[in-house]
C-alpha cells in the first residue's frame, strides 16, 4: 500500500513538473464543485461514517476525540 | 498530564512569535476574508438494525439524532481569520436505553427500548480555529481548540496546521497535528453495578426487587476499568496538485495513535462458555467489551476532480485504513455534480465501504471467557456497506437576498441513504445555509 501512495506522489508530481496553469486560467479550478474536500453539509454525514465505521481520517474530517458510542 | 502540555504550549507560542515577526509591506493585499461570514449546518439522522453492542451484539438499534452548528467565521485582519464553530447534537437511543432496560413501563427485551434516563443524551462541542496568511498568501498557519461535552464523555483537542502554496499556487503541501485529551465518566450495564468492588453481588437489592431466571447463580466476570482517560495524537499530511486546467488532484495521509480507556464501558458482551441468566427478556451481561489500550491508525486517501464541461463535473475519492486491532478498509466515492442553471446544482453521489473484522470481534454468545480482549460490536465486524445520496444547491455570488445585515450566499441541502450487509439501515438529511455580512 505504501508503494502504490508513493507512486501517486510520483505520478501527481510529475504531472506537476509538465504543467504550471497562470491565475488567469484557473476558472474552472476555481469553480464551487472543483474544491478538493467534502462538502460543508457533509460534515454531520463524516462524523456518522466515523461512528460508525472502523475507519476515519485522510477526508479532512474529525480523526480523534469524542467516543462516538451511540 | 503536564508533559503532554509542553508541546501544545511550544507550539502556541510558535504561533505567537511568528504574529510578532511578521512584517506587512506597503503594497495592496487582498484581504483573506473580505467580511465575515455565518453558516449554519443542520441534520437529521436515523438508523435502524438488530445488533445494538449494548446489548452484546442482538437488539435494537433504533437511534434518531438532530444537530444544529452555527459557524463564524470573522477577518482579525486583512491576514487572519478567527473561526467559532458552536455546535449540538441531541439523540434518543433504543440501544443506549438498554444499558438500564429496566427501568421502563415495558418489559425488559433487548429489541426494546426503554423508557429511562439513558435513552437521550446531548452532545456540544465548541472549536475556535485562527489562521494566519502570509502577505504572499503562499504560507498558512493554523491553530484551533475544541472542547465537546456528554454526559459520560469529556474531550478536549489542540492542535496546529501549517500550509504552503508554491508553483504560482498550483502545488500545495500542509501538514496538521492534534492532540485530544478525553476523558470517560463510566456507565457500566445496570446489572454489573453491584458487581463493582465494594458492592453487594448477587446480595444486592436490585435482585431481589428482580428475579433472575435461566442459571441463577450469576457472577459475571466483571471488573471496573481503572484508568478513564483516553487520549489521541493524530498527524496529517497533505499534497494537492493541479494537473491541467480542469484536472486537480489531492494525497492525504493520517496516522493517529490513540492511548488509554478505548473500550466502550456499557457494551456487553455474552460468553459462548458461560451459562445464561435473565431477567424478564433481558440476558444478564456476562461482562463488557475489553478491547486493548492502545489502537494505532493510518488511512491513505487520494481526491481527483475532473471539471467535464460546464454542465458536468467528475468527483472522486478513495481511502485506504489500516489499523494495528486487523482491520483494514476500503472506501470509494463518486460524485457527479450537474449545474442544472446559473444558480443551481443538482450532485448525485455513491459511496462504497468494505471493512474487515477487529482481531477481537466476535457475535452474540460466540466469545470465550478465557481470551483477554473480546467485543461484540458490530461496527467492528466485517461488513461492506452502501450509499447512495442527491443533493441540490443553490448560489447567489452577488448575494442579493438579505437577512438583516446578511447576505444569502448560498443553501445546500442534500438526503443520503446508507445500508450495510449486516442489517443496519440509516438515513440523513442534512442542510447547510451561509451568509455573508454586508
Amino acid at each position: 500500500m505504501i508503494k502504490k501512495g508513493i507512486l501517486g506522489v510520483i505520478i501527481l508530481t510529475s504531472f506537476s513538473s509538465c504543467v504550471v496553469i497562470k491565475e488567469y486560467d484557473k476558472v474552472y479550478i476555481n469553480d464551487p464543485d472543483m474544491v478538493l474536500a467534502d462538502r460543508k453539509c457533509d460534515r454531520n454525514l463524516t462524523t456518522f461514517h466515523s461512528y460508525r465505521e472502523a475507519a476515519s481520517g485522510a477526508n479532512g474530517g474529525k480523526t480523534g476525540g469524542g467516543c462516538g458510542c451511540n | 498530564m503536564k508533559n503532554q502540555f509542553i508541546p501544545i504550549l511550544s507550539i502556541l507560542l510558535l504561533f505567537c512569535a511568528h504574529g510578532y515577526t511578521q512584517k506587512t509591506p506597503e503594497t495592496y493585499k487582498k484581504r483573506v476574508l473580505e467580511t465575515s461570514e455565518v453558516e449554519f449546518l443542520t441534520s437529521y439522522y436515523t438508523q435502524d438494525g438488530n445488533n445494538a453492542a449494548v446489548s452484546g451484539g442482538v437488539g435494537s438499534e433504533e437511534l434518531t439524532d438532530a444537530t444544529g452548528t452555527f459557524v463564524i467565521s470573522i477577518p482579525l485582519s486583512d491576514d487572519e481569520i478567527l473561526t467559532i464553530d458552536a455546535g449540538i447534537s441531541a439523540y434518543t437511543s433504543a440501544s443506549s436505553s438498554n444499558v438500564n432496560p429496566f427501568d421502563g413501563n415495558n418489559t425488559a427485551d433487548p429489541f426494546q427500548a426503554s423508557s429511562g434516563a439513558s435513552s437521550n443524551d446531548v452532545w456540544s462541542n465548541v472549536t475556535l480555529a485562527y489562521s494566519h496568511s502570509s502577505d504572499d498568501r503562499n504560507n498558512i498557519l493554523g491553530a484551533k481548540l475544541a472542547v465537546a461535552a456528554e454526559y459520560d464523555y469529556f474531550s478536549i483537542g489542540v492542535g496546529g496546521s501549517y500550509t504552503a502554496l508554491f508553483n504560482e499556487k498550483n502545488t500545495e503541501l500542509g501538514i496538521n497535528t492534534t492532540v485530544y485529551l478525553d476523558k470517560w465518566n463510566a456507565i457500566y450495564p445496570t446489572e454489573l453495578r453491584p458487581f463493582k468492588s465494594g458492592g453487594n453481588g448477587i446480595n444486592d437489592p436490585f435482585f431481589s426487587v428482580n428475579t433472575i431466571t435461566g442459571n441463577t447463580n450469576y457472577n459475571p466476570q466483571f471488573t471496573e476499568f481503572g484508568k478513564e482517560t483516553r487520549n489521541s495524537y493524530a498527524l496529517g499530511l497533505s499534497f494537492a496538485q493541479i494537473l491541467s486546467k480542469k484536472l486537480q488532484g489531492s494525497l492525504l495521509f493520517d496516522a493517529v495513535l490513540q492511548e488509554g480507556l478505548l473500550s466502550t464501558p456499557f457494551q456487553r458482551v455474552y460468553f459462548g462458555d458461560v451459562s445464561d441468566s435473565f431477567i424478564e427478556n433481558f440476558q444478564l451481561a456476562d461482562d463488557i467489551e475489553r478491547l486493548p489500550d492502545s489502537r494505532f491508525k493510518l488511512a491513505f486517501g487520494g481526491r481527483l476532480n475532473y471539471y467535464l464541461n460546464e454542465t458536468f463535473v467528475l468527483r472522486s475519492y478513495y481511502r485506504y485504513y489500516s489499523d494495528d486491532w486487523g482491520i483494514t478498509s476500503h472506501t470509494v466515492n463518486f460524485e457527479v455534480p450537474v449545474k442544472i442553471s446559473n444558480s443551481f446544482t443538482i450532485y448525485p453521489s455513491y459511496r462504497y465501504y468494505s471493512q474487515t473484522s477487529a482481531d477481537y470481534f466476535s457475535p452474540f454468545e460466540s466469545n470465550l471467557s478465557t481470551n483477554l480482549f473480546y467485543t461484540s460490536d458490530f461496527d467492528l465486524s466485517k461488513y461492506t456497506a452502501n450509499q447512495y445520496g442527491i443533493g441540490i444547491s443553490y448560489t447567489d455570488l452577488f448575494t442579493k437576498r438579505h437577512i438583516w445585515k446578511f447576505g444569502l450566499k448560498s443553501i445546500d441541502l442534500k438526503f443520503n441513504q446508507y445500508d450495510r450487509n449486516t442489517g443496519l439501515s440509516a438515513s440523513i438529511v442534512s442542510g447547510a445555509v451561509t451568509f455573508v455580512m454586508d
